[in-house]
Parts: structure tokens; C-alpha cells; sequence
């Protein structure tokens, strides 16, 4: 009997090997378009920041659009939005000071959404802005938008208790990283921060210390938010947002549903971007991206108006990629969440030994490891091509597979003993063998050392960390290089613990440079955060460039209009529709 | 119930196979000539067996294997996996040079990482077991024969190392354990994660035995022969080891045979979780567990380790209930 069963199952597994097994893989699939450019401005144009946004084709209104996702979304307090998925999710429901026109294919334009224009530099040194505020825009409960409610919103991401959203308005207002010392939002709640005012009802006024040219993309956060103040809830707000955009929450069921349905009071004629085509949106969390990626290949009943949050999962991706039936159902996109090798710098003060590791990089067997191209794009520059005035370059010449023979005869013989610090979880364990496999045929001696995977980060972003490499990643809050290279890699902000710059690269010819910069008009500095660029890889090598995350996504057969942001390389609802 | 020497069937036994094995008087036989014969005369005593021996051979002789195949276990042909990273050409890569094909991403040879796996497996498998079966018999017999106070003490350890969550434990202390060894920039050696795993194993799994062998000892400890043994005055060692444990040797090598495709499955799951062994040394656990996410891109993949765990812990389950009828005739079937 027993003999038998096993015969069966044997039988069984050979069945489904031989299937899986009786095609050829001849290795051709699509290929993602990595190499293009990022267009971006602010406009100029006030026609450009007036509604209503232009048509979608084809779309209609109606519909119920699904949004499958592994985790649920910790809360939807804009003011506390950093998330990814906060930040897609939130246009929906809040409307802010300035927001991005985005084609999805790298074309950039900041628009004025709340305000007429992506605002008003008043004196052209930057640190006086002004804000008009647009006729007509309501809040749920038909109030309008004012100035007051702006300011109220901003005022409140002061508040020690609603932590986890951006902090670059908080900081810039009050002059000091720890702003909610210098000004305590529960005892003024009547108050506005220091610098911010609104001299009417229409303006809304900021005065900054310090140049601060990068206002107009930073307002385009969730942060500026309107509130009133009677409705602020302080951290239930996160349950039950006060809507100002097309949709309000009608349901929150923590950790497992989202509804969102049409706001009647919000007004197309106002809103420069954003469209109210389906009837609700409804989010639901628990499935893993492999069971919610099936879920939505297989298209039946509601899922054809589903959405799988989660990219493709490597493992899938060949399934995907290699059926040409899925090919209109899939969203394929660069991001641009930059990944690097980041080397210690405090550790290995060699430039050589930096260089070397440049020239020895194997990005495709990397990428390879990753799950291939559908899901990472190598990248051999410090910003993600997605940035603003992103010029490719390629400083250190090593082909897709490495220059091996460059990097040992940079190291002159030498072979330095490295110790690699990688997560113990099962994904990056694999791209550190990887790596290690890598850097070893050229002539390094890789030690690679696990760390707990929740406790990864905090470790490297301690000053006096004891690994030599470890890989990171860095996704910017907007597409310009101010929000990337001196956030990385000024020297002057290492601390103690949490650091940002976790290369611990200082050099105070580029930290002069990073000061230059910054106080230049936006629309000039980003020829100039190129160059700055590609001075540092060149003269001081400080990371290796890995790749950059591509966003491969599937939808029902009926979902329309999903692209995938140019800005946070997410999928993005504003186009979204139901298909009849 | 157990093979002791007042047991009515034995000697009807050797009779039985007396008369069939020819004309001659009747022979007499010892247990072990007997179940060794049993076990001849089993067809799936014999080819399980043959795979147990088959399976051990292969990872003694990994090295060798190593050297006529030309690949080793952390070479990586990525030139031949497409852009996603999946082996090219048919079922996973297979190959004249690659017998089971290219692991999808690294690249690297399955079938000399399964050798090698192998290897790791029924060792770490073996180990954990033998150590499983030793504390558990010495604990429990003694517990069972001495009873009183260290019965309550044994009975005690017991429900105490059944109450305690073994994974949580397991994860809270294995990068406890690296750092009080090693230093942060010290490489783990991959004996180390062997060992945390073997000790993990022996911590855990001593119970089942010890509770078993306890039982068994009560049952038996009040027999004749037993009292007999004690009334001329055999000591505590030859009571527990020439009386007792020849009389219930069946029970624990049937559950040794069972805890060993246990430890292979329980080290696949442990490796996954970070527990263990790292991504670096061959290991059927994290092989099968990496593979089952291809399970619909690249079968071949889930496959051939599949197949490969599948008759091992098969081999090994058949042979052990090979072994008990062997050993116990009477409650067969």
C-alpha cells in the first residue's frame, strides 16, 4: 500500500518537472527603457497649475479599483505620511501647496495644486516665499480652503506626538534640527510656527533664516495638507483624514481594509492633476506579493479592476515577462530608489582600493541575482537617472561584468581583507555571496559578517560601525539632486547615530561645494548637481553605484491609467479608471 | 510489546525459521540473528537500505565527487542564465556538464551543491540524533528505573523543555551566541552554525526519547527478570544497560530512524530563518527553500532537491518501519 503512495507521488513530481521543463529558454524577453532622461521643471506658466486636468482616453467615469498589498498602511495622517505607499495613496484624499504633473515616463512639471503657482520666490534669495491660494477649494464637508488651514496643517507636523512624516519644513521654519524645541506646537495651537504667517486669507508666507531654493518641491509633501482646526483629532487623524482631495476614507479597518469614496465637494475645475473616475477605491492588505500577483494574473470577478501594490516578485518575474498575453496588463518602470555599495570611508581610506572596487563590480551578475531586469537596472552614477539634469557617466569603466584585470592592477598585488556586513535575511544574503564571489575573483578578501535584518540599518547608520562594506539605498523625496548629494555625502552632518551619510565621506572641498550649490535658483542648479556628480565619483570614489530598483507591476484585465511615479516610482491613482 | 527473553513467540519464532531454512535440528538463534534475518527477507528493508548506504556514500564522498564533476559547490556560471536570471536552455539547464541544471540568480551547480548539501545534512541529521537519542535514553531510563525524586526531576526537565518556544529561542540566541565568540569583523566559520544547529537539535529534541525509554523501563522494571537480576546484586549499570536496555532497544532505534529526516527538514526550515547556516555553505534546507518560490517559473529548480529530500527522509521512514517489524514482529500490521 505504503509503496504505492510513494510511486504515485514520485510519479507526480516528475509530471509537474517535465512539464515546467519542456520548453527551451532561449534567454528573450522585453527589456525595460533605463537609459532615459528626466525631464523636470517648475512651471513658470500659471495656466499650468489650473484645472481641470486633461481627460484621460477612454477612461469613464465608474467602478470599483482594488489595491492588493502585503502590509497595511500604518496610518493616513498626511502629516505623518513618509511611506511609499502614504505618499501615492495620500493625493487621493489631501491636496497640498504644489504637486507633481507626471506623465509617467520622466516628464516632470511642479504645478501649483492648493496654491496658483509653485510659489513665489519674493526677493530672489530664497528665503522669503509666498503662496497664493486657488478660489473654489473645498473641504469635505463643503468649507473652503483657506490660507489659515494651510498653516494649522503645518503647524501641527510640529507636534512631538505625530512623528513619521518629513521633516524639511519643520527644520527649515525653526532653523535647527530639533524644531520641536524651539517651538512647541501644543501650547500655541492658535499660533503659527516662527516664519510662517498668512498676511490674508488667499497668502500664505514663509521666511526662512537661511536660502532655502528647494521650498517649492518640498511643499509638494504631504505635510501642507490643509486642516481645520476643529477637525484635527491629533493621532486618530490617521483613522479618518479630513478630505480635501477627490475621494474621503469611508471605511478604515485597521490592518486590513480601506475604502475610499468620492468627495461631491471637491471641484476638477480646481485641481491641475487629479481625476475622480471610479466610484471607490478599496485597499486590502494580508496577501503576500506572490499570492496577490497570481491573484491578479488570473483576472476573475473582482480582480479584474485589481491592482498588485507589490511589484512582481523575482521569482516570478520569467512567468510574467515571458507571457505575451500579460504584456497590456503590466507596468514597467524604472524608479528611482538608487542602491549602492557603500564602502566606510573612515575604514578604507585607500582611494585605489575604492577605485578598484569600482572597476571589479559585476552589475549584471548582480542584477541576475536580483531577478534580472525587470526588476533592477544597473547604474554606474552617485544620483538614479530619474533626477533632475541626470548627465550618465561612467567613471569607472567596467563593463557589464567587471574590469577585473583594472582592479587588481590598481591594487598593485596587494589583496585588502574586507568584511562585507549584510542582513541575514534570505534576499540580500544572496547578493552578498554574490558580491562576494564577485570581488574575490579580483583579487579582494571578502569576510562577510550577518546582522540581524531589523537591526541592519541602525547598525550602518552608526558612525563607528565595524564593517568595511555594507549595501544601502536611498530613494529621494524629490527628483533633484539637493535631496540626494548632500544629504549623502556632506560631511559635516556625520553624528554619532542615525546617519544619512552612511559612507562617512567628508572632504571639505566638496562640502564648500554642496554650500555653493544649494543658495543657486532650482531651475540652475541641476546642470550643476550633475557635475558636482560625477566630480565625486572621480575624485574620491566614495560608494559603488549598484543599480537602481525597476518597477514591474500587473493589473486586471479592466484597470486603466495606472503609471508608475516618476517621483517615488510607485504606482500613481490620479489617472486610475474602471474599464467597461 | 518488547523483545524480552520470557516472550512466548521468540522460541516459536525459532522454530519457524528453523524448520524452513532446512532438515537439520533445530537451530538456536539470538535476537539480533533474527531480526537481521527478517530484515534479509524484506524486500523494502533492502532497497530503503541500499539508498540510506547510496545517500551516505555520496556524502563521504563529496570531495571526490567534487574532483571527476570539475565544478565546485560556490562556482557560478551566470553567463548561462538569461536576463531574469533563469538558467537557459531546457529544465533548468540540464545539461552534460550541468547534471541537474543552474540555480536560477547565483548561477551556481545544483548537483554538486546537493552533494555537498548532502553532506551537511546527514551529518548535522545524524549527529542530532545520536546525541537526541543518548541523553534521552540515559535520562530516561534512569528516570524510569530509579524513579522518586530524580523520576520528578527528569519529568520536570522534561516539561519544561516542551514548554519552552523552541524557534523563538533559537532566534534570540544564535546572534547572541556569534558575538560571544566571534568579534563583529570576524568570520563565522561554517562549523559554528553546524554545531549551534546540532546543539539546538540535542537541546530540543531529547524529550520524545527520554519520555519513551522512561515508560518502557517502568513497564519492564518490575519484571521477574529483572527482580532477579536485582536480588543477586547486580549494580545500578548493569541493571540499566545488560537487564533493561537490550529489552527496549527496538523503541529507540525506531524513533532514531524517525528523528533523522526529522533534523533534515528541521535544519532546511532553521537555515531559512537565519538560524544556522549561512547562504555560503551548501545546505539541502536552504536549497528547498529558496527553490520552492520558482516552484512556477523554473520546476526543475524545486525538482531535484525536492526529489532528492523526498528519498532520503522516504529511505529513511521506510527503513525504520522496516526495522520495527524487524525488531517486533507480533504488532506488525
Amino acid at each position: 500500500m505504503r509503496p504505492h503512495v510513494a510511486t504515485a507521488m514520485g510519479v507526480a513530481v516528475a509530471l509537474v518537472a517535465t512539464l515546467g521543463a519542456c520548453s527551451e529558454n532561449t534567454g528573450e524577453s522585453a527589456t525595460v527603457d533605463t537609459g532615459r532622461q528626466q525631464t523636470g521643471v517648475i512651471a513658470t506658466d500659471p495656466k499650468d497649475s489650473l484645472g481641470p486636468a486633461p481627460a484621460v482616453a477612454g477612461a469613464r467615469a465608474g467602478g470599483t479599483v482594488t489595491v492588493i498589498r502585503e502590509t497595511p498602511i500604518s496610518h493616513l495622517d498626511p502629516q505623518r505620511t513618509y511611506s511609499f505607499v502614504g505618499l501615492m495613496v495620500s493625493p487621493l484624499f489631501a491636496r497640498f501647496l504644489t504637486t507633481w504633473k507626471d506623465d509617467g515616463e520622466g516628464n516632470l512639471v511642479l504645478v501649483g495644486d492648493l496654491a496658483e503657482t509653485p510659489g513665489t520666490d519674493v526677493n530672489d534669495d530664497c528665503k522669503v516665499w509666498e503662496f497664493t491660494i486657488k478660489d473654489g477649494v473645498k473641504f469635505e464637508d463643503g468649507r473652503p480652503v483657506t490660507a489659515k488651514e494651510i498653516g494649522y496643517g503645518i503647524a501641527r507636523s510640529f507636534d512631538p506626538d505625530l512623528t513619521g512624516g518629513p521633516t524639511y519644513l519643520q527644520e527649515w521654519l525653526a532653523d535647527t534640527p530639533q524644531y520641536d524645541t524651539a517651538w512647541d506646537f501644543r501650547a500655541n495651537r492658535n499660533a503659527l510656527p516662527p516664519g510662517l504667517s498668512t498676511p490674508d486669507e488667499k497668502t500664505l508666507r514663509f521666511e526662512f533664516a537661511k536660502p532655502r531654493c528647494d521650498l517649492p518641491f518640498a511643499v509638494s509633501l504631504p505635510t501642507t495638507a490643509p486642516l481645520p482646526p476643529d477637525r484635527d483629532t491629533g493621532i486618530n487623524l490617521g483613522h479618518a483624514p479630513f478630505s480635501s482631495g477627490p475621494y474621503r476614507v469611508s471605511r478604515y479597518q485597521a490592518g486590513v481594509e480601506v475604502v475610499l469614496e468620492r468627495n461631491e465637494h471637491w471641484d476638477a475645475a480646481t485641481d491641475p492633476v487629479r481625476h475622480q473616475y471610479p466610484d471607490r477605491f478599496v485597499w486590502t492588505f494580508g496577501s503576500t506579493p506572490d499570492a496577490a500577483v497570481n491573484r491578479v494574473i488570473a483576472d476573475n470577478g473582482t480582480d479584474q479592476s485589481a491592482l498588485s501594490w507589490d511589484y512582481v516578485p523575482a521569482s516570478l518575474v520569467s512567468r510574467v515577462a515571458g507571457d505575451a498575453g500579460l504584456r497590456s496588463r503590466t507596468v514597467l518602470s524604472p524608479t528611482p530608489s538608487a542602491n549602492q555599495l557603500l564602502i566606510n570611508n573612515q575604514r578604507v581610506t585607500d582611494l585605489r582600493v575604492r577605485q578598484a572596487l569600482n572597476y571589479a563590480i559585476d552589475r549584471q551578475g548582480l542584477v541576475k541575482v536580483l531577478g534580472g531586469q525587470h526588476v533592477a537596472a544597473p547604474m554606474s552614477t552617485l544620483m538614479p537617472s530619474a533626477t533632475i539634469g541626470h548627465q550618465p557617466y561612467d567613471a569607472y569603466p567596467a563593463g557589464p561584468n567587471g574590469d577585473l584585470d583594472k582592479a587588481r592592477e590598481l591594487l598593485g598585488g596587494q589583496t585588502p581583507e574586507l568584511v562585507l556586513g549584510a542582513a541575514d535575511s534570505s534576499a540580500e544574503q544572496r547578493q552578498a555571496t554574490q558580491l562576494k564571489g564577485n570581488l574575490e575573483r579580483a583579487g579582494f578578501r571578502i569576510t562577510i559578517r550577518n546582522i540581524p535584518a531589523d537591526a541592519k540599518l541602525d547598525e550602518i547608520k552608526r558612525k563607528d560601525n565595524p564593517w568595511d562594506l555594507y549595501l544601502g539605498s536611498w530613494a529621494a523625496d524629490w527628483p533633484s539632486g539637493a535631496s540626494i548629494l548632500p544629504v549623502l555625502y556632506d560631511g559635516r552632518s556625520i553624528k554619532a547615530t542615525g546617519n544619512s551619510n552612511q559612507a562617512y565621506f567628508d572632504d571639505p572641498a566638496i562640502n564648500a561645494e554642496f554650500d555653493r550649490i544649494l543658495a543657486l535658483p532650482p531651475a540652475e542648479q541641476a546642470a550643476e548637481w550633475a557635475e558636482l556628480d560625477e566630480r565625486i565619483m572621480r575624485e574620491h570614489a566614495p560608494v559603488v553605484p549598484l543599480y537602481v530598483d525597476v518597477a514591474y507591476l500587473v493589473h486586471g484585465s479592466k484597470v486603466g491609467g495606472v503609471f508608475v511615479s516618476s517621483v517615488f516610482g510607485y504606482p500613481s491613482f490620479v489617472n486610475a479608471h474602471v474599464k467597461p | 510489546m518488547s523483545l524480552s527473553p520470557v516472550d512466548g513467540a521468540a522460541p516459536a519464532e525459532i522454530g519457524a525459521s528453523g524448520s524452513a531454512g532446512g532438515a537439520g535440528p533445530v537451530v538456536g538463534r539470538s535476537p539480533g540473528q533474527l531480526t537481521w534475518m527478517r530484515l534479509r527477507r524484506d524486500r523494502t528493508a533492502q532497497v530503503s537500505g541500499a539508498m540510506l548506504v547510496l545517500f551516505v556514500l555520496v556524502a563521504l564522498a563529496a570531495p571526490l565527487i567534487e574532483l571527476a564533476y570539475g565544478i565546485g559547490p560556490r562556482d557560478q556560471f551566470q553567463g548561462k542564465l538569461d536576463g531574469a536570471g533563469m538558467p537557459l536552455g531546457y529544465a533548468g539547464g540540464v545539461s552534460g556538464e550541468h547534471f541537474f541544471g543552474l540555480e536560477p540568480g547565483l548561477g551556481r551547480d545544483i548537483f554538486i551543491r546537493l552533494v555537498y548539501g548532502l553532506r551537511t545534512s546527514l551529518f548535522i541529521a545524524g549527529t542530532a540524533a545520536v546525541l537526541t537519542a543518548a541523553i534521552g535514553v540515559v535520562l530516561g531510563a534512569l528516570a524510569g528505573y530509579l524513579g522518586g525524586w530524580l523520576d520528578a526531576v527528569v519529568n520536570w526537565l522534561t516539561d519544561l523543555t516542551l514548554a519552552m518556544p523552541f524557534l523563538v529561542i533559537a532566534l534570540a540566541l544564535t546572534p547572541t551566541l556569534t558575538l560571544r565568540f566571534y568579534g563583529q569583523r570576524d568570520a563565522v566559520p561554517p562549523a559554528f552554525g553546524v554545531g549551534v544547529l546540532i546543539a539546538i537539535f540535542a537541546g530540543f529534541g531529547w524529550t520524545s526519547t527520554a519520555r519513551l525509554v522512561r515508560g518502557q523501563v517502568i513497564a519492564l522494571r518490575e519484571r521477574e527478570f529483572v527482580a532477579a537480576a536485582r536480588a543477586s546484586g547486580a549494580g545500578l549499570g548493569h541493571m540499566l544497560f545488560r537487564q533493561l536496555l537490550p529489552n527496549i532497544w527496538a523503541p529507540i532505534l525506531v524513533s532514531f530512524s524517525l528523528a533523522v529526516p526529522q533534523f533534515v527538514t528541521g535544519e532546511a526550515a532553521l537555515s531559512f530563518i537565519g538560524v544556522g547556516l549561512t547562504e555560503d555553505t551548501p545546505s539541502f534546507g536552504r536549497m528547498i527553500y529558496q527553490s520552492l518560490d520558482y516552484l512556477q517559473t523554473d520546476p526543475a529548480f524545486v525538482f531535484f532537491p525536492g526529489a532528492t529530500i523526498f528519498a532520503l527522509v522516504f529511505a529513511f521512514n521506510l527503513f525504520g518501519d522496516a526495522l520495527r517489524d524487524a525488531l517486533d514482529p507480533k504488532s506488525s500490521r
